[in-house]
């Protein structure tokens, strides 16, 4: 994903994703390694994402048999919350690619952008193939892992490699068992079988034309829905948590202007976990800095104090 | 095996087949309960041959996100779709993927689909994306609670041991059960983009979701999303039946008349749940869209409780 924002970057030179918009038409390669980061990272098999996904859920489920109270609480909580991060994920991820690389170029710049070159787009491609690889075949992965988990956790899953059909079976067959490859396999299987029969029977005809858009199409792609429109109804449903305000102004009737929206977020672990954490450094060095600026007998003063502040604690220490 | 297979494989046609029929069923009762005529019961087959027939029309800032979407949507929901037991347990396939990965397969049929409505780079697609990942923003972890709940009671989180489970007698009327009851049924509605949150009959309508997302579709296409969202109906039903009223549903090693009974009770758990959602459809009026965020939270909290209080309760 990173490397695919810094191909869009060099290519169109601009980071903000409304400038940017129809990039899968001008860089195809760079949209599908994209696509497919896009859709492991919210989870969805058969990537990688959700392998994880899928084995913190069931770690989840066994933890009624925790003894401490409080983390019985704490545990299903965390499930809940780890349930809406991934569909949160998505959302986040349908809005960074469709915004980015599909309907139309709101921008000249994106318009003539070009696919980047071959070197990147090959480091791009050994990911993408690691993240379809780690989500169909999960086994190995979690048995070359196991020797890191060990220490860790002091406990291990049992080996997964001599399972049948490179199943995954944390716990025991009739609890619960996934398999990616299969999965795999089969919704590959059907989709071919579906463009198989399509094909065959259905109408092959296919005309271009303009787009349809309830019978209103405008030609200006500013019409289209811009990232801060796609994530409105879930900034007002979550708003809640980040103190969304957003502010509208309106011009005067007949003033030709252009109506601007304010939208302001509050992060609140950054308000309560960071800021104070910030504001004590800064504050501190405020105060230090006056050190810089000490007369030389004040240095001399200071480094004699320290020399003695060092030996006294030396003296109680031992 | 070769049961397990033949068994799979009916369950892959059968969904297949009787997804539309459900559909029109529906439909048929919602359009008698308010005095009307309905469209015959084969309605939906008919549109979706028809649909088959004709051309595709292709914007012209369609990419090929566009015309893989449908293709990748109607595979994932019909796999799906066929991992749930729905007149037997069993299936060849069922160990690939439990209930958690059923959940996570509709996510990504809808993730494509999101995209794809915003392709074309139309107003109507963007709407229909945006409010469709807000609501799955809250239904599907609502969903997960749902299947925690499930899972905690049957120790398992396959759809097979669980309604085994919820056959046997160890279960008993719990308080947690209902409560996943009514948020599983909240979470359908909402999935399915039925009355109270979306309307399915409606093209020309602001608060639309679902189908302003696939306005641009047309030909083939719209028939396998057509279809797609057919299955996914169908998937709820089933999961409800299949967990909530598991009665008759046939364990591999039974012969051949526990099959043919399994069917008879399918059929019976779909036209029951088809009446009660048709019957709930017309009673009801459609809420605004932001205060779906409402219903789908209460479904959300509802799952959440019906979780915590089994982890409280279980002592084991």
């Amino acid at each position: 994903l990173f490397y695919g924002a810094g191909a869009v970057l060099t290519a169109t030179g601009k980071r903000d994703m409304e400038q940017l918009g129809g990039l899968i038409h001008r860089m195809p390669y760079t949209a599908f390694a994209f696509l497919i980061g896009c859709a492991a990272i919210s989870a969805l098999p058969p990537f990688n994402g959700f392998v994880s996904e899928w084995l913190t859920f069931q770690a989840i489920l066994l933890s009624p048999a925790l003894p401490q109270w409080l983390l019985k609480f704490l545990v299903p909580a965390v499930g809940a919350l780890l349930a809406l991060s991934a569909a949160l994920a998505a959302a986040c991820f349908v809005k960074a690619f469709g915004i980015t690389f599909l309907g139309r170029a709101r921008t000249a710049v994106a318009r003539e952008a070009g696919e980047t070159d071959r070197w990147s787009l090959a480091a791009m491609f050994i990911l993408v193939a690691l993240c379809l690889l780690a989500g169909i075949l999960p086994g190995y992965f979690i048995d070359a892992l196991a020797p890191v988990i060990q220490p860790l956790a002091g406990a291990t899953l049992p080996r997964q490699e001599q399972l049948d059909w490179l199943t995954i079976i944390p716990v025991a067959q009739s609890r619960s068992s996934y398999n990616g490859l299969l999965l795999f396999l089969f919704i590959a299987l059907a989709a071919g079988l579906t463009v198989e029969v399509i094909h065959r029977w259905a109408s092959k005809a296919m005309r271009r034309s303009a787009a349809w858009d309830c019978g209103f199409p405008d030609a200006s792609p500013i019409t289209q829905y811009t990232a801060g429109s796609f994530s409105q109804p879930i900034r007002r449903v979550f708003g809640v948590v980040f103190r969304a305000r957003e502010e509208v102004h309106m011009p005067p009737p007949g003033d030709a202007q252009a109506a601007r929206l304010h939208v302001q977020l509050h992060d609140v672990p950054w308000d309560v976990l960071y800021a104070p954490l910030a504001r004590l450094v800064n504050f501190a060095a405020e105060r230090l800095n006056k050190l810089q600026f000490l007369t030389i007998r004040g240095y001399l003063t200071l480094v004699f104090s320290a020399l003695v502040t060092l030996l006294i604690v030396l003296a109680v220490w031992q | 095996m070769i049961l397990e297979t033949a068994v799979q494989l009916d369950e892959l046609l059968l969904v297949l087949a009787l997804a539309p029929l459900l559909t029109g069923y529906v439909r048929k009762l919602k359009a008698h309960l308010v005095r009307r005529q309905g469209p015959p019961l084969l309605q939906p087959y008919r549109d979706l041959l028809r649909l088959l027939r004709k051309d595709v029309v292709l914007a012209h800032s369609a990419s090929w996100v566009f015309r893989v979407a449908p293709y990748l949507v109607f595979a994932t929901t019909w796999v799906a779709a066929s991992l749930v037991p729905t007149f037997a347990t069993g299936l060849l396939l069922s160990y690939a993927a439990d209930m958690i990965a059923i959940v996570a397969l509709l996510g990504s049929a809808r993730f494509m689909l999101a995209l794809a409505g915003l392709d074309v780079g139309t107003s109507f697609g963007g709407i229909g994306s945006s409010r469709e990942m807000m609501i799955a923003s809250l239904a599907e972890p609502a969903m997960l609670m749902v299947v925690f709940t499930l899972s905690l009671l049957a120790g398992s989180t396959q759809l097979s041991s669980i309604a085994a489970f919820m056959q046997g007698p160890g279960v008993g009327l719990r308080v947690s059960l209902a409560l996943a009851l009514v948020a599983l049924v909240m979470v359908a509605i909402a999935e399915n983009a039925r009355i109270p949150v979306d309307n399915p009959a409606t093209h020309l309508e602001l608060t639309m979701v679902h189908e302003a997302m696939i306005l641009e579709y047309s030909g083939r296409h719209l028939a396998l999303i057509e279809a797609a969202s057919h299955l996914k109906l169908l998937l709820y039903l089933s999961v409800i039946g299949c967990v909530f009223a598991p009665w008759g549903i046939a364990v591999s090693g039974q012969g051949f008349a526990a099959y043919g009974v399994g069917l008879a009770a399918y059929a019976v758990k779909l036209a029951v749940g088809g009446f009660l959602l048709a019957v709930f459809e017309t009673a009801i009026a459609k809420m605004r869209v932001f205060r779906v965020s409402d219903f789908l939270g209460a479904a959300l909290m509802l799952g959440l409780l019906a979780t915590l209080l089994l982890f409280v309760s279980r002592v084991t």
